[in-house]
């Protein structure tokens, strides 16, 4: 058999700077976070810390579900306004393309502060504000991970085929688009959510508080437990993440085989 | 078999009309389909035909005219509220769904009970032979596998008009034969009235109860296949309709031409010509006969076609000239052979040049 030696190299390559860049300064971090008082030993001190100090829960809870509703709120505008752009409307595209792009190029004070503006009063009043600050910083991904998503697929002829069923067009979203572009439609949600749960800026510039601010504030009063909040942090995310890929790859393996059995 | 005749729906397409910037792809086209008749629109490319079929399914708008399924204009509604079938060229299921699920579609839209979807889902496998694919995925069925779904899919909800735009191009030669004999089975046995789009003579030929055929977006001449062919009314349908030699000839008055020696009658529909007018004459090679020679003209061509044989013969004219004879018959030329050729029929359509 003859080896690739090229392609191994890249992957040593890759790998040695993975192992740099990642796996070093978090294994350092998660034993950094893993010692003891005053430094002697390992436990888990520093990590039962976090859950006794005041507000964890709640802040946690709030970003989740701001997090949640940033995700859905941008797939809800995003998603028809996507499909209406590859079916009939490809003049407006790079349009929207530019719009999408508009909250990398203005400055998030400026953002944050016109924005809070344009809003209606009683949305400035509430913590909900927030989820449409997320929704906008999320565009410029989401619009592009969307794009793509429908360009893999035979958008035309699915709707078509859907609406001379009989379906109307919420359904055909629902029913046809949703499912046949999922891998785009839940990298957009995720996108939207990560950012949404780690956020920090705005929401500071704005005067709420969420998770992130609240890490921010309590990692001041103890080192090792805001160590042990940073790799908790990341740790969490990452458990999301994987159980959410192992949820999809099961649903596939699950169709294969329903397939390959009949 | 379970068997399901339905009356069918009449419908009537009266002037319909649509441009697309300049071009003007359908001009006041006009068709009516009885119902439960499958009607072919033929045609080469850009001729309007699949416009046309777009504008019934409502995924097109009209600039002018009306398009009624049993006197209900639908011109007013929207595509999902039309009641018609429509089968793609691209198959176009449903990739998340299986074979039942994407049959069983139009019925869930429909809000139908789960009896009544199971029902009609079991039917439909039965008429397309596909029970033992109903828990299959798109991706794990032939091309052919997924046009009888496509048309299961379309037929389940028991559509007024059944609308097939080129749904065997992308199959191979040997499948679609096969799906298109299929189909027509289909059709007779729901007795659904039918518009078939394709660009392709053999299959409009084969299948359909009238074929029309289209050119810059009108309908040149709606008939059966066999007045198409043997009577066209144009010298684009005699053209475009199975293959025919244009032989430079003479006209020798206003009604009989000169074509290979031989002094015919010139038939109706053909172009106006005046004495001494030199025109081209339509001949189909079926009625070209062929004899052996000592000198003259020489075979070139032989191609073998099954039962029949045609032969390509250099008469001294800038084309050669097919004629087409029983493969039996055909035994007696070889290419390079010298051959006497000459026009069976008394009647030929001519046009100018």
């Amino acid at each position: 058999m003859k080896i690739n030696l090229s392609k191994y190299s890249t992957i040593g390559l890759v790998s040695l700077l993975s192992l740099i860049i990642f796996v070093i300064p978090y294994s350092a971090s998660l034993e950094y976070s893993l010692r003891g008082k005053f430094g002697k030993g390992h436990d888990l001190t520093n990590y039962l810390w976090i859950f006794h100090q005041e507000g964890f829960l709640s802040h946690l809870s709030l970003s989740l579900e701001l997090g949640l509703l940033a995700g859905l709120l941008n797939l809800v505008l995003m998603v028809p306004t996507a499909t209406f752009l590859h079916l009939s409307l490809q003049r407006y595209k790079s349009l929207v393309d530019f719009i999408c792009i508009l909250p990398l190029m203005i400055p998030v004070v400026s953002l944050a502060v016109g924005a809070e503006y344009a809003m209606p009063s009683f949305l400035q009043n509430s913590q909900m504000e927030l989820v449409f600050f997320f929704v906008i910083l999320a565009l410029p991904f989401t619009f592009r991970v969307l794009d793509s998503a429908l360009s893999a697929i035979p958008l035309k002829t699915l709707v078509e085929a859907s609406r001379s069923l009989g379906a109307s067009w919420p359904a055909t979203i629902m029913r046809v688009i949703v499912p046949a572009a999922k891998g785009g439609i839940s990298s957009a949600f995720f996108l939207s959510f990560a950012l949404g749960i780690g956020e920090y800026t705005i929401t500071s510039l704005l005067h709420w508080d969420t998770f992130t601010t609240w890490t921010v504030d309590i990692s001041q009063q103890n080192v090792l437990g805001s160590i042990a909040l940073s790799t908790f942090s990341f740790l969490f995310a990452i458990a999301l993440l994987v159980t959410i890929a192992l949820v999809s790859s099961n649903r596939k393996k699950k169709q294969k085989e329903l397939g390959e059995t009949s | 078999m379970s068997k399901r005749v339905t009356s069918g729906s009449e419908l009537v397409i009266s002037g319909i009309s649509r441009a697309f910037g300049a071009v003007q792809a359908l001009d006041r086209f006009s068709l009516t389909i009885a119902p439960g008749e499958l009607v072919c629109l033929l045609g080469p490319s850009g001729c309007g035909k699949t416009t046309a079929l777009r504008i019934v399914a409502g995924l097109e708008k009209s600039d002018a005219g009306t398009v009624m399924i049993d006197g209900e204009d639908l011109l007013a509604k929207d595509a999902n509220q039309r009641d018609i079938g429509m089968v793609f060229q691209s198959y176009s299921l449903f990739p998340n769904m299986t074979v039942a699920e994407n049959i069983a579609y139009g019925l869930r839209v429909r809000k139908k009970s789960k009896e009544q979807i199971n029902k009609r889902v079991a039917e439909m496998l039965e008429l397309v032979s596909l029970q033992s694919k109903m828990n299959s995925f798109p991706h794990q069925l032939s091309g052919g596998q997924q046009q009888r779904v496509a048309l299961a899919r379309a037929l389940a909800i028991e559509p007024r008009v059944l609308l097939l735009d080129e749904p065997l191009s992308a199959l191979d030669a040997q499948v679609r034969t096969q799906i298109r004999d299929e189909i027509r089975r289909i059709q007779i046995e729901s007795g659904t009235t039918t518009l078939f789009v394709t660009h392709d003579q053999e299959e409009a030929m084969a299948i359909s109860d009238r074929v029309g055929v289209m050119q810059h977006g009108r309908l040149e001449q709606i008939d059966t296949p066999n007045t198409l062919y043997n009577k066209p009314e144009t010298t684009f349908v005699a053209g475009f309709v199975g293959i025919t030699n244009y032989i430079p000839s003479v006209a020798d008055s206003k009604n009989e031409v000169q074509v290979l020696g031989q002094v015919l009658e010139i038939s109706e529909h053909s172009s106006v010509v005046k004495k001494g007018e030199e025109v081209r004459a339509l001949v189909r090679p079926e009625s070209i006969h062929v004899e052996k020679a000592s000198h003259g003209a020489k075979i070139i061509t032989k191609s073998f076609l099954g039962p029949m044989t045609r032969v390509g013969v250099d008469a001294g004219l800038a084309e050669l000239i097919y004629a087409e004879m029983s493969s039996k018959e055909a035994k007696k030329f070889d290419t390079g052979d010298h051959v006497k050729i000459s026009i069976t029929t008394e009647m030929v359509m001519v046009e100018s040049v």
